[in-house]
Protein backbone atom coordinates (compact mmCIF):
# COMPACT_ATOMS: atom_id res chain seq x y z
CA UNK A 1 0.00 0.00 0.00
CA UNK A 2 2.97 2.29 0.69
CA UNK A 3 6.46 1.67 -0.56
CA UNK A 4 9.29 3.98 0.35
CA UNK A 5 12.73 3.19 -1.64
CA UNK A 6 15.40 4.68 -1.07
CA UNK A 7 14.36 7.85 0.00
CA UNK A 8 15.93 11.20 0.85
CA UNK A 9 14.34 14.57 1.57
CA UNK A 10 15.92 17.73 1.88
CA UNK A 11 14.00 20.96 2.42
CA UNK A 12 17.65 23.21 1.32
CA UNK A 13 19.76 22.44 -0.83
CA UNK A 14 22.92 21.36 1.22
CA UNK A 15 20.82 21.00 4.43
CA UNK A 16 20.73 18.10 6.74
CA UNK A 17 18.22 15.99 5.03
CA UNK A 18 15.04 15.70 6.85
CA UNK A 19 14.76 11.94 5.44
CA UNK A 20 18.12 10.38 4.51
CA UNK A 21 17.31 6.88 2.56
CA UNK A 22 14.44 5.44 3.59
CA UNK A 23 13.29 2.20 2.35
CA UNK A 24 10.29 0.82 3.76
CA UNK A 25 6.96 -1.16 2.95
CA UNK A 26 3.62 -1.24 4.46
CA UNK A 27 1.33 -3.57 3.20
CA UNK A 28 -2.80 -3.04 3.25
CA UNK A 29 -4.00 -3.70 6.25
CA UNK A 30 -1.16 -3.29 8.29
CA UNK A 31 -1.15 -0.85 11.67
CA UNK A 32 2.23 0.65 12.01
CA UNK A 33 3.46 3.00 14.40
CA UNK A 34 6.03 5.62 13.26
CA UNK A 35 8.13 6.86 16.22
CA UNK A 36 11.05 9.01 16.61
CA UNK A 37 12.05 12.54 18.50
CA UNK A 38 10.50 15.52 17.50
CA UNK A 39 12.96 16.61 14.43
CA UNK A 40 13.26 12.69 13.05
CA UNK A 41 11.63 12.98 10.08
CA UNK A 42 8.43 11.76 11.29
CA UNK A 43 5.92 14.91 9.86
CA UNK A 44 8.28 15.08 6.67
CA UNK A 45 7.49 10.95 5.73
CA UNK A 46 3.88 11.72 6.23
CA UNK A 47 3.71 15.01 3.93
CA UNK A 48 5.54 12.61 1.18
CA UNK A 49 2.81 10.43 1.28
CA UNK A 50 0.47 13.31 0.64
CA UNK A 51 2.28 15.04 -1.89
CA UNK A 52 2.46 18.09 0.32
CA UNK A 53 6.58 17.66 -0.33
CA UNK A 54 8.40 15.47 -2.92
CA UNK A 55 11.29 13.59 -2.18
CA UNK A 56 14.55 15.01 -3.55
CA UNK A 57 15.55 11.85 -4.30
CA UNK A 58 14.20 7.97 -4.17
CA UNK A 59 10.63 6.62 -4.39
CA UNK A 60 7.65 7.33 -2.87
CA UNK A 61 4.24 5.05 -3.62
CA UNK A 62 0.88 5.30 -2.53
CA UNK A 63 -1.99 2.73 -3.56
CA UNK A 64 0.97 1.32 -6.19
CA UNK A 65 1.11 4.92 -7.12
CA UNK A 66 4.22 6.79 -8.32
CA UNK A 67 3.17 10.09 -5.93
CA UNK A 68 5.92 12.35 -7.20
CA UNK A 69 4.49 11.32 -11.35
CA UNK A 70 1.20 11.99 -10.07
CA UNK A 71 0.19 15.41 -12.44
CA UNK A 72 -0.86 18.32 -10.41
CA UNK A 73 -4.48 17.95 -11.18
CA UNK A 74 -4.63 14.57 -10.30
CA UNK A 75 -3.23 15.10 -6.63
CA UNK A 76 -6.71 15.50 -5.06
CA UNK A 77 -7.54 12.02 -6.35
CA UNK A 78 -4.07 10.92 -4.28
CA UNK A 79 -5.40 13.22 -1.13
CA UNK A 80 -8.76 11.21 -1.49
CA UNK A 81 -7.08 7.61 -1.34
CA UNK A 82 -5.17 9.31 2.31
CA UNK A 83 -7.20 10.41 4.79
CA UNK A 84 -5.56 12.63 7.65
CA UNK A 85 -5.79 13.02 11.32
CA UNK A 86 -3.71 15.68 13.26
CA UNK A 87 -2.67 16.39 16.87
CA UNK A 88 -4.42 19.90 17.20
CA UNK A 89 -7.98 18.49 15.45
CA UNK A 90 -8.52 20.76 12.93
CA UNK A 91 -11.60 21.11 12.88
CA UNK A 92 -14.12 23.95 11.42
CA UNK A 93 -15.55 26.36 14.37
CA UNK A 94 -18.15 27.31 12.95
CA UNK A 95 -19.75 24.26 11.27
CA UNK A 96 -21.58 21.50 13.34
CA UNK A 97 -20.02 18.13 14.32
CA UNK A 98 -22.08 17.09 11.15
CA UNK A 99 -21.16 19.73 9.50
CA UNK A 100 -17.48 19.02 9.75
CA UNK A 101 -17.96 15.66 8.61
CA UNK A 102 -20.05 16.61 5.74
CA UNK A 103 -17.41 19.11 4.58
CA UNK A 104 -15.03 16.74 3.38
CA UNK A 105 -17.86 14.94 1.20
CA UNK A 106 -19.22 18.18 0.23
CA UNK A 107 -15.31 20.11 -1.45
CA UNK A 108 -15.01 16.77 -3.15
CA UNK A 109 -18.17 17.21 -4.79
CA UNK A 110 -20.29 14.18 -3.38
CA UNK A 111 -24.38 14.36 -4.21
CA UNK A 112 -26.19 15.39 -1.06
CA UNK A 113 -28.28 12.15 -1.08
CA UNK A 114 -24.83 10.11 -0.29
CA UNK A 115 -23.35 13.21 1.99
CA UNK A 116 -26.78 12.25 4.14
CA UNK A 117 -26.47 8.78 4.36
CA UNK A 118 -22.95 8.33 4.95
CA UNK A 119 -22.43 10.98 7.73
CA UNK A 120 -24.55 9.08 10.24
CA UNK A 121 -23.10 6.36 9.57
CA UNK A 122 -19.70 7.35 10.19
CA UNK A 123 -20.71 9.21 13.39
CA UNK A 124 -21.99 6.07 14.35
CA UNK A 125 -19.12 4.46 13.67
CA UNK A 126 -16.89 6.93 16.15
CA UNK A 127 -19.61 7.29 18.49
CA UNK A 128 -20.89 10.54 18.06
CA UNK A 129 -24.57 9.60 17.62
CA UNK A 130 -26.40 12.05 19.54
CA UNK A 131 -24.03 15.08 19.19
CA UNK A 132 -24.54 15.89 15.31
CA UNK A 133 -25.46 19.20 16.30
CA UNK A 134 -23.00 20.60 18.52
CA UNK A 135 -19.48 22.74 17.73
CA UNK A 136 -16.42 22.15 18.08
CA UNK A 137 -16.02 24.15 21.05
CA UNK A 138 -18.70 21.86 22.58
CA UNK A 139 -16.92 18.93 22.55
CA UNK A 140 -14.31 17.45 24.60
CA UNK A 141 -10.53 17.04 22.95
CA UNK A 142 -11.58 13.26 22.94
CA UNK A 143 -14.60 14.04 20.89
CA UNK A 144 -12.86 16.81 18.57
CA UNK A 145 -10.09 14.07 17.25
CA UNK A 146 -13.76 11.77 16.92
CA UNK A 147 -15.13 14.15 14.58
CA UNK A 148 -11.45 14.26 13.18
CA UNK A 149 -11.28 10.81 12.63
CA UNK A 150 -15.19 10.61 11.06
CA UNK A 151 -14.04 13.18 8.68
CA UNK A 152 -10.97 12.00 7.64
CA UNK A 153 -12.82 8.18 7.05
CA UNK A 154 -15.98 9.39 5.87
CA UNK A 155 -14.66 9.24 2.03
CA UNK A 156 -13.18 5.43 3.31
CA UNK A 157 -9.46 6.17 2.29
CA UNK A 158 -7.49 3.20 1.55
CA UNK A 159 -4.96 4.94 4.23
CA UNK A 160 -5.35 6.87 6.92
CA UNK A 161 -2.11 8.87 8.47
CA UNK A 162 -2.23 10.10 12.11
CA UNK A 163 0.01 12.57 13.23
CA UNK A 164 0.29 12.41 17.13
CA UNK A 165 -3.36 12.17 16.68
CA UNK A 166 -3.46 11.69 20.70
CA UNK A 167 -0.92 14.46 21.10
CA UNK A 168 -3.06 16.32 23.40
CA UNK A 169 -5.45 13.70 25.20
CA UNK A 170 -5.32 12.41 28.76
CA UNK A 171 -4.20 8.62 28.53
CA UNK A 172 -7.63 7.44 28.99
CA UNK A 173 -9.10 9.53 25.83
CA UNK A 174 -6.01 8.39 24.16
CA UNK A 175 -6.63 4.58 24.55
CA UNK A 176 -10.18 5.43 23.26
CA UNK A 177 -8.73 6.98 20.42
CA UNK A 178 -6.82 4.35 19.89
CA UNK A 179 -9.48 1.31 20.18
CA UNK A 180 -11.53 3.38 17.34
CA UNK A 181 -8.41 3.91 15.53
CA UNK A 182 -8.18 -0.01 15.46
CA UNK A 183 -11.66 -0.63 14.38
CA UNK A 184 -11.00 1.17 11.67
CA UNK A 185 -7.84 -0.98 10.66
CA UNK A 186 -9.81 -3.98 11.48
CA UNK A 187 -12.22 -3.03 9.10
CA UNK A 188 -8.96 -3.19 6.05
CA UNK A 189 -7.53 0.59 6.19
CA UNK A 190 -3.85 0.80 6.38
CA UNK A 191 -2.93 2.91 9.48
CA UNK A 192 0.65 4.55 9.89
CA UNK A 193 0.56 6.50 13.23
CA UNK A 194 2.98 9.19 14.54
CA UNK A 195 3.24 9.23 17.50
CA UNK A 196 5.31 9.95 21.01
CA UNK A 197 3.17 7.86 22.97
CA UNK A 198 5.08 5.28 24.42
CA UNK A 199 1.96 3.79 26.51
CA UNK A 200 0.04 3.16 23.59
CA UNK A 201 2.71 1.81 21.23
CA UNK A 202 4.14 -0.59 24.08
CA UNK A 203 0.45 -1.72 24.70
CA UNK A 204 -0.58 -2.60 21.51
CA UNK A 205 2.72 -4.45 20.37
CA UNK A 206 2.33 -3.71 16.45
CA UNK A 207 4.75 -2.49 13.44
CA UNK A 208 7.48 0.36 14.83
CA UNK A 209 9.17 1.78 12.47
CA UNK A 210 11.71 4.24 14.19
CA UNK A 211 13.21 7.33 12.33
CA UNK A 212 16.55 9.06 13.93
CA UNK A 213 17.54 11.99 12.50
CA UNK A 214 16.09 11.58 9.28
CA UNK A 215 16.81 7.46 8.77
CA UNK A 216 15.30 4.77 9.38
CA UNK A 217 16.78 2.82 12.43
CA UNK A 218 14.35 0.40 13.66
CA UNK A 219 11.43 -1.59 11.68
CA UNK A 220 10.23 -4.01 14.08
CA UNK A 221 7.54 -6.39 13.76
CA UNK A 222 5.17 -5.97 17.56
CA UNK A 223 7.62 -3.54 18.53
CA UNK A 224 7.63 -1.61 22.07
CA UNK A 225 8.28 2.31 21.61
CA UNK A 226 11.96 2.18 22.45
CA UNK A 227 14.57 0.53 20.65
CA UNK A 228 15.30 -2.44 22.41
CA UNK A 229 19.04 -3.17 20.35
CA UNK A 230 20.18 0.21 21.63
CA UNK A 231 20.59 3.17 23.12
CA UNK A 232 17.26 4.32 22.32
CA UNK A 233 16.43 7.28 20.13
CA UNK A 234 15.29 9.39 22.70
CA UNK A 235 15.69 9.81 26.27
CA UNK A 236 13.35 8.60 28.66
CA UNK A 237 12.48 11.65 30.61
CA UNK A 238 10.77 12.89 27.78
CA UNK A 239 9.72 10.16 25.80
CA UNK A 240 8.21 7.79 27.73
CA UNK A 241 5.29 9.93 28.65
CA UNK A 242 2.63 9.77 26.81
CA UNK A 243 1.85 13.12 26.72
CA UNK A 244 5.24 14.78 26.54
CA UNK A 245 4.10 17.25 23.48
CA UNK A 246 1.24 18.83 25.30
CA UNK A 247 0.73 22.20 26.77
CA UNK A 248 -0.48 22.76 30.64
CA UNK A 249 -3.24 21.14 30.46
CA UNK A 250 -1.40 17.88 30.77
CA UNK A 251 -0.05 18.00 34.14
CA UNK A 252 -3.27 16.25 35.42
CA UNK A 253 -2.21 13.36 33.03
CA UNK A 254 1.73 13.24 33.56
CA UNK A 255 1.86 9.58 34.66
CA UNK A 256 3.80 7.16 33.30
CA UNK A 257 4.32 4.98 30.13
CA UNK A 258 2.42 2.29 31.31
CA UNK A 259 0.11 3.66 33.82
CA UNK A 260 -2.70 2.76 31.70
CA UNK A 261 -6.33 3.24 32.59
CA UNK A 262 -8.55 0.42 33.25
CA UNK A 263 -10.46 1.30 30.49
CA UNK A 264 -8.49 0.75 27.94
CA UNK A 265 -9.76 -3.10 27.29
CA UNK A 266 -8.70 -3.35 24.02
CA UNK A 267 -5.34 -1.69 24.11
CA UNK A 268 -4.31 -2.65 27.18
CA UNK A 269 -4.43 -6.54 26.25
CA UNK A 270 -0.90 -8.09 24.71
CA UNK A 271 -0.73 -7.43 21.02
CA UNK A 272 -3.67 -8.76 18.41
CA UNK A 273 -2.22 -11.43 16.73
CA UNK A 274 -2.19 -12.18 12.90
CA UNK A 275 -1.95 -8.63 11.53
CA UNK A 276 1.67 -8.46 11.05
CA UNK A 277 1.98 -9.58 7.22
CA UNK A 278 1.29 -6.73 4.76
CA UNK B 1 -18.71 21.42 -4.92
CA UNK B 2 -22.52 20.85 -5.25
CA UNK B 3 -24.59 24.37 -5.75
CA UNK B 4 -25.47 24.34 -1.98
CA UNK B 5 -22.20 24.34 -0.23
CA UNK B 6 -20.61 26.10 -2.81
CA UNK B 7 -22.81 29.43 -1.91
CA UNK B 8 -22.69 28.47 1.87
CA UNK B 9 -18.78 29.10 1.37
CA UNK B 10 -19.43 31.74 -0.81
CA UNK B 11 -21.91 33.57 1.85
CA UNK B 12 -19.50 33.07 4.37
CA UNK B 13 -16.67 34.77 2.46
CA UNK B 14 -19.04 37.26 1.87
CA UNK B 15 -19.97 37.69 5.43
CA UNK B 16 -16.42 37.86 6.50
CA UNK B 17 -15.74 40.56 3.77
CA UNK B 18 -18.02 42.77 3.93
CA UNK B 19 -16.21 46.32 4.32
CA UNK B 20 -13.58 45.13 1.33
CA UNK B 21 -15.98 43.70 -1.11
CA UNK B 22 -18.22 47.27 -0.93
CA UNK B 23 -14.59 48.70 -1.30
CA UNK B 24 -14.14 46.69 -4.71
CA UNK B 25 -18.03 46.70 -5.47
CA UNK B 26 -17.63 50.91 -5.59
CA UNK B 27 -14.24 50.53 -7.59
CA UNK B 28 -15.76 48.42 -10.19
CA UNK B 29 -18.52 50.39 -10.37
CA UNK B 30 -16.46 53.61 -12.01
CA UNK B 31 -14.46 51.96 -13.67
CA UNK B 32 -17.07 49.92 -15.85
CA UNK B 33 -19.30 53.34 -15.83
CA UNK B 34 -16.46 54.94 -17.68
CA UNK B 35 -16.27 52.17 -19.90
CA UNK B 36 -19.41 52.50 -20.79
CA UNK B 37 -19.60 56.13 -20.97
CA UNK B 38 -16.72 55.46 -23.35
CA UNK B 39 -18.32 52.86 -25.46
CA UNK B 40 -21.83 55.61 -25.78
CA UNK B 41 -19.15 57.99 -26.64
CA UNK B 42 -17.98 55.41 -29.81
CA UNK B 43 -21.75 54.64 -30.51
CA UNK B 44 -22.26 58.44 -30.50
CA UNK B 45 -19.88 58.65 -33.65
CA UNK B 46 -20.91 56.26 -35.03
CA UNK B 47 -24.58 57.70 -35.00
CA UNK B 48 -23.20 60.57 -36.72
CA UNK B 49 -20.75 58.72 -39.11
CA UNK B 50 -24.12 56.60 -39.97
CA UNK B 51 -26.36 59.85 -40.23
CA UNK B 52 -23.88 61.47 -42.29
CA UNK B 53 -22.61 58.63 -44.73
CA UNK B 54 -26.62 58.03 -45.02
CA UNK B 55 -27.01 61.54 -46.23
CA UNK B 56 -24.80 62.38 -49.89
CA UNK B 57 -21.17 63.26 -48.48
CA UNK B 58 -20.02 65.81 -50.91
CA UNK B 59 -22.07 68.13 -52.12
CA UNK B 60 -21.64 70.33 -55.42
CA UNK B 61 -23.50 73.38 -55.53
CA UNK B 62 -24.53 75.07 -58.61
CA UNK B 63 -24.60 78.29 -60.29
CA UNK B 64 -27.04 79.66 -60.64
CA UNK B 65 -28.90 79.76 -64.03
CA UNK B 66 -27.11 76.83 -65.22
CA UNK B 67 -28.98 75.94 -68.09
CA UNK B 68 -30.32 71.98 -68.41
CA UNK B 69 -27.90 70.92 -70.95
CA UNK B 70 -25.21 71.67 -68.99
CA UNK B 71 -26.32 70.34 -66.05
CA UNK B 72 -27.13 66.98 -67.57
CA UNK B 73 -23.55 67.07 -69.22
CA UNK B 74 -22.21 68.05 -65.53
CA UNK B 75 -24.52 65.26 -64.15
CA UNK B 76 -23.28 62.54 -67.03
CA UNK B 77 -19.77 63.24 -65.85
CA UNK B 78 -20.14 62.66 -62.53
CA UNK B 79 -21.90 59.86 -62.73
CA UNK B 80 -19.18 58.64 -64.68
CA UNK B 81 -16.37 59.17 -62.42
CA UNK B 82 -15.49 55.58 -61.08
CA UNK B 83 -14.99 57.33 -56.84
CA UNK B 84 -18.73 58.51 -57.24
CA UNK B 85 -21.02 55.72 -56.61
CA UNK B 86 -24.32 57.85 -56.81
CA UNK B 87 -25.21 61.46 -57.81
CA UNK B 88 -29.14 63.26 -56.83
CA UNK B 89 -30.13 66.21 -58.04
CA UNK B 90 -31.32 68.82 -55.84
CA UNK B 91 -33.11 72.08 -56.85
CA UNK B 92 -33.45 75.29 -54.99
CA UNK B 93 -36.57 73.87 -53.81
CA UNK B 94 -35.25 70.77 -51.77
CA UNK B 95 -32.49 72.15 -50.74
CA UNK B 96 -34.81 75.08 -48.84
CA UNK B 97 -36.88 72.08 -47.48
CA UNK B 98 -33.62 69.99 -46.41
CA UNK B 99 -32.21 73.28 -44.48
CA UNK B 100 -35.67 74.13 -42.64
CA UNK B 101 -35.31 70.27 -41.70
CA UNK B 102 -31.72 70.33 -40.29
CA UNK B 103 -31.87 73.66 -38.42
CA UNK B 104 -35.90 73.31 -37.47
CA UNK B 105 -34.68 73.61 -34.12
CA UNK B 106 -32.97 77.20 -35.08
CA UNK B 107 -36.34 79.22 -36.53
CA UNK B 108 -33.94 82.43 -36.45
CA UNK B 109 -32.04 81.13 -39.27
CA UNK B 110 -34.78 79.63 -41.02
CA UNK B 111 -36.84 83.01 -41.11
CA UNK B 112 -34.32 85.07 -42.87
CA UNK B 113 -33.79 82.56 -46.01
CA UNK B 114 -35.85 81.39 -48.83
CA UNK B 115 -35.56 79.02 -51.53
CA UNK B 116 -33.99 81.61 -54.41
CA UNK B 117 -31.08 82.03 -51.41
CA UNK B 118 -29.91 78.94 -51.49
CA UNK B 119 -27.60 76.83 -54.63
CA UNK B 120 -29.38 73.98 -56.23
CA UNK B 121 -27.29 71.25 -55.90
CA UNK B 122 -25.64 67.26 -56.12
CA UNK B 123 -25.12 65.11 -53.81
CA UNK B 124 -22.52 62.57 -54.15
CA UNK B 125 -22.71 59.47 -52.79
CA UNK B 126 -18.50 58.13 -52.60
CA UNK B 127 -17.48 54.60 -53.26
CA UNK B 128 -15.49 55.60 -50.85
CA UNK B 129 -15.85 58.40 -48.42
CA UNK B 130 -11.74 58.79 -47.96
CA UNK B 131 -11.66 59.82 -51.32
CA UNK B 132 -13.45 63.51 -50.44
CA UNK B 133 -10.37 65.36 -51.43
CA UNK B 134 -10.01 63.98 -54.96
CA UNK B 135 -13.19 64.68 -55.55
CA UNK B 136 -13.09 68.54 -54.35
CA UNK B 137 -10.79 69.39 -56.24
CA UNK B 138 -11.36 68.08 -59.32
CA UNK B 139 -14.55 69.58 -59.47
CA UNK B 140 -14.09 73.03 -57.95
CA UNK B 141 -14.18 75.72 -60.51
CA UNK B 142 -15.75 73.95 -63.16
CA UNK B 143 -18.03 75.51 -65.34
CA UNK B 144 -21.19 75.80 -63.55
CA UNK B 145 -20.24 75.10 -60.30
CA UNK B 146 -20.49 77.19 -57.29
CA UNK B 147 -18.45 75.33 -54.66
CA UNK B 148 -17.32 71.91 -54.03
CA UNK B 149 -17.76 71.18 -50.30
CA UNK B 150 -17.32 68.11 -48.21
CA UNK B 151 -19.91 67.92 -45.39
CA UNK B 152 -17.84 65.85 -43.18
CA UNK B 153 -15.12 68.05 -43.26
CA UNK B 154 -17.05 70.90 -41.34
CA UNK B 155 -17.52 68.05 -38.77
CA UNK B 156 -13.80 67.67 -37.59
CA UNK B 157 -14.65 69.30 -34.31
CA UNK B 158 -17.44 67.23 -34.10
CA UNK B 159 -15.41 64.45 -34.26
CA UNK B 160 -12.51 65.57 -32.36
CA UNK B 161 -14.45 66.56 -29.35
CA UNK B 162 -16.09 63.08 -29.30
CA UNK B 163 -12.48 61.03 -30.29
CA UNK B 164 -10.92 63.30 -27.00
CA UNK B 165 -13.56 62.58 -24.97
CA UNK B 166 -13.69 58.64 -25.39
CA UNK B 167 -10.12 57.97 -24.91
CA UNK B 168 -10.73 60.44 -21.66
CA UNK B 169 -12.92 57.74 -20.77
CA UNK B 170 -10.94 54.51 -21.84
CA UNK B 171 -7.99 56.08 -19.44
CA UNK B 172 -10.44 56.90 -16.40
CA UNK B 173 -11.34 53.05 -16.98
CA UNK B 174 -7.99 51.84 -16.99
CA UNK B 175 -7.17 53.92 -13.79
CA UNK B 176 -9.97 52.65 -12.24
CA UNK B 177 -9.00 48.83 -13.72
CA UNK B 178 -5.35 48.87 -12.19
CA UNK B 179 -7.47 50.44 -8.80
CA UNK B 180 -9.71 47.36 -8.85
CA UNK B 181 -7.38 45.35 -9.47
CA UNK B 182 -5.52 46.19 -6.58
CA UNK B 183 -8.31 46.08 -4.55
CA UNK B 184 -9.51 42.66 -6.16
CA UNK B 185 -5.54 41.18 -4.89
CA UNK B 186 -6.08 42.32 -1.57
CA UNK B 187 -9.94 40.82 -0.87
CA UNK B 188 -8.29 37.83 -2.17
CA UNK B 189 -5.50 37.93 -0.08
CA UNK B 190 -8.22 38.85 3.21
CA UNK B 191 -10.46 36.31 2.17
CA UNK B 192 -7.76 33.28 1.51
CA UNK B 193 -6.14 34.34 5.12
CA UNK B 194 -9.86 33.94 7.29
CA UNK B 195 -10.13 30.90 5.14
CA UNK B 196 -7.01 29.13 5.64
CA UNK B 197 -8.23 26.57 7.73
CA UNK B 198 -10.96 25.77 5.38
CA UNK B 199 -8.79 25.77 2.91
CA UNK B 200 -6.38 23.60 4.32
CA UNK B 201 -8.98 20.99 4.90
CA UNK B 202 -10.20 21.38 1.66
CA UNK B 203 -6.53 20.60 -0.11
CA UNK B 204 -6.15 17.29 2.47
CA UNK B 205 -9.23 15.84 1.73
CA UNK B 206 -8.44 16.02 -1.79
CA UNK B 207 -10.62 18.85 -3.23
CA UNK B 208 -9.68 20.11 -6.75
CA UNK B 209 -7.98 23.20 -7.14
CA UNK B 210 -11.16 24.17 -9.14
CA UNK B 211 -13.19 23.67 -6.04
CA UNK B 212 -11.24 25.33 -3.88
CA UNK B 213 -10.77 28.90 -5.76
CA UNK B 214 -14.25 28.77 -6.47
CA UNK B 215 -15.75 30.48 -4.03
CA UNK B 216 -12.69 32.94 -4.24
CA UNK B 217 -13.78 33.74 -7.55
CA UNK B 218 -17.74 33.73 -7.36
CA UNK B 219 -16.58 36.32 -4.32
CA UNK B 220 -14.95 38.59 -7.09
CA UNK B 221 -17.26 37.95 -9.77
CA UNK B 222 -20.31 38.97 -7.70
CA UNK B 223 -18.40 42.22 -6.89
CA UNK B 224 -17.77 42.46 -10.14
CA UNK B 225 -21.59 41.48 -11.21
CA UNK B 226 -22.74 44.22 -8.16
CA UNK B 227 -20.50 47.31 -9.81
CA UNK B 228 -21.56 46.35 -13.18
CA UNK B 229 -25.14 46.42 -12.76
CA UNK B 230 -24.40 49.96 -10.52
CA UNK B 231 -22.62 51.39 -13.61
CA UNK B 232 -25.56 49.71 -15.87
CA UNK B 233 -27.91 51.97 -13.68
CA UNK B 234 -25.61 54.95 -14.17
CA UNK B 235 -25.73 54.53 -17.60
CA UNK B 236 -29.26 54.48 -18.42
CA UNK B 237 -30.03 56.90 -15.93
CA UNK B 238 -27.60 59.54 -17.84
CA UNK B 239 -29.49 58.97 -21.12
CA UNK B 240 -32.77 59.60 -19.82
CA UNK B 241 -31.85 62.36 -18.50
CA UNK B 242 -28.39 63.65 -19.74
CA UNK B 243 -28.78 62.28 -23.43
CA UNK B 244 -32.75 62.56 -23.84
CA UNK B 245 -33.52 65.17 -21.64
CA UNK B 246 -30.70 67.97 -22.13
CA UNK B 247 -28.29 67.08 -25.32
CA UNK B 248 -31.83 66.02 -27.61
CA UNK B 249 -32.69 69.33 -27.67
CA UNK B 250 -29.12 71.36 -28.07
CA UNK B 251 -28.08 69.65 -31.12
CA UNK B 252 -29.34 68.56 -34.85
CA UNK B 253 -27.55 65.66 -35.09
CA UNK B 254 -29.27 61.87 -33.97
CA UNK B 255 -28.00 60.51 -30.38
CA UNK B 256 -27.23 57.08 -29.38
CA UNK B 257 -30.23 55.01 -28.97
CA UNK B 258 -31.40 52.66 -26.65
CA UNK B 259 -29.94 49.66 -28.63
CA UNK B 260 -26.25 51.37 -27.66
CA UNK B 261 -26.89 51.47 -24.70
CA UNK B 262 -27.85 47.63 -24.20
CA UNK B 263 -24.86 47.13 -26.20
CA UNK B 264 -22.86 48.85 -23.77
CA UNK B 265 -24.38 47.54 -20.48
CA UNK B 266 -24.10 43.74 -21.62
CA UNK B 267 -20.53 44.40 -22.67
CA UNK B 268 -20.04 46.57 -18.96
CA UNK B 269 -21.70 43.27 -17.24
CA UNK B 270 -19.61 40.88 -19.38
CA UNK B 271 -16.42 42.34 -18.73
CA UNK B 272 -17.04 43.33 -14.99
CA UNK B 273 -17.80 39.57 -13.97
CA UNK B 274 -14.91 38.09 -16.53
CA UNK B 275 -12.40 40.57 -15.45
CA UNK B 276 -12.98 40.58 -11.72
CA UNK B 277 -13.08 36.68 -11.64
CA UNK B 278 -9.62 36.78 -13.89
CA UNK B 279 -8.29 39.34 -11.42
CA UNK B 280 -9.42 36.75 -8.71
CA UNK B 281 -7.53 33.58 -10.09
CA UNK B 282 -4.77 35.86 -10.78
CA UNK B 283 -4.58 37.29 -7.23
CA UNK B 284 -5.64 33.71 -5.91
CA UNK B 285 -2.01 32.10 -7.92
CA UNK B 286 -0.34 34.20 -5.33
CA UNK B 287 -2.10 33.92 -2.42
CA UNK B 288 -3.41 30.12 -2.81
CA UNK B 289 -1.37 27.02 -2.06
CA UNK B 290 -1.86 24.78 -5.11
Amino acid sequence: MIRLASVTKRYAAGSRPALCDVSTEIGAGEFVFLVGPSGSGKSTLLRLLLREERATTGLVEVAGRDVARIPDRKVPLLRRTVGCVFQDFRLLPDRTVAGNVAFALDVVGRPRHVVRAVVPEVLELVGLTGKEKRFPDELSGGEQQRVAIARAFVGRPQVLLADEPTGNLDPATSAEIMDLLDDINQAGTTILMATHNAGLVDAMRLRVLELDAGRLVRDERRGGYDNPDGPSATSPDIDTSPLDDTGPLDVSAGTGPLDVPAQRSRVQAPAPTGREAG
Amino acid sequence: MRPGPLLAALVTTLRRNVAMTCAVVVTVTICLAMLGAGLLLRAQAHTVDSFLLDQIEIVVDLQDGLDDADRQALRDELAADPLVGGVTYESKQDVYERFRRDFRTSPDVVAGVGPDDLPASFRLALIDPRDAVVIVETYTGRDGVEAVRDQRALLGPLYRFLDAFTLGAFVLAAVQAVASFVLIYTMIRISAHARRRETAIMRLVGATNAAIRAPFMLESALAGLLGGLLAVGALVLAKIYLVDGRFARQTMFPLFGWDAVWVAAATVLAVGVTAAAGMASVALRRHLRA
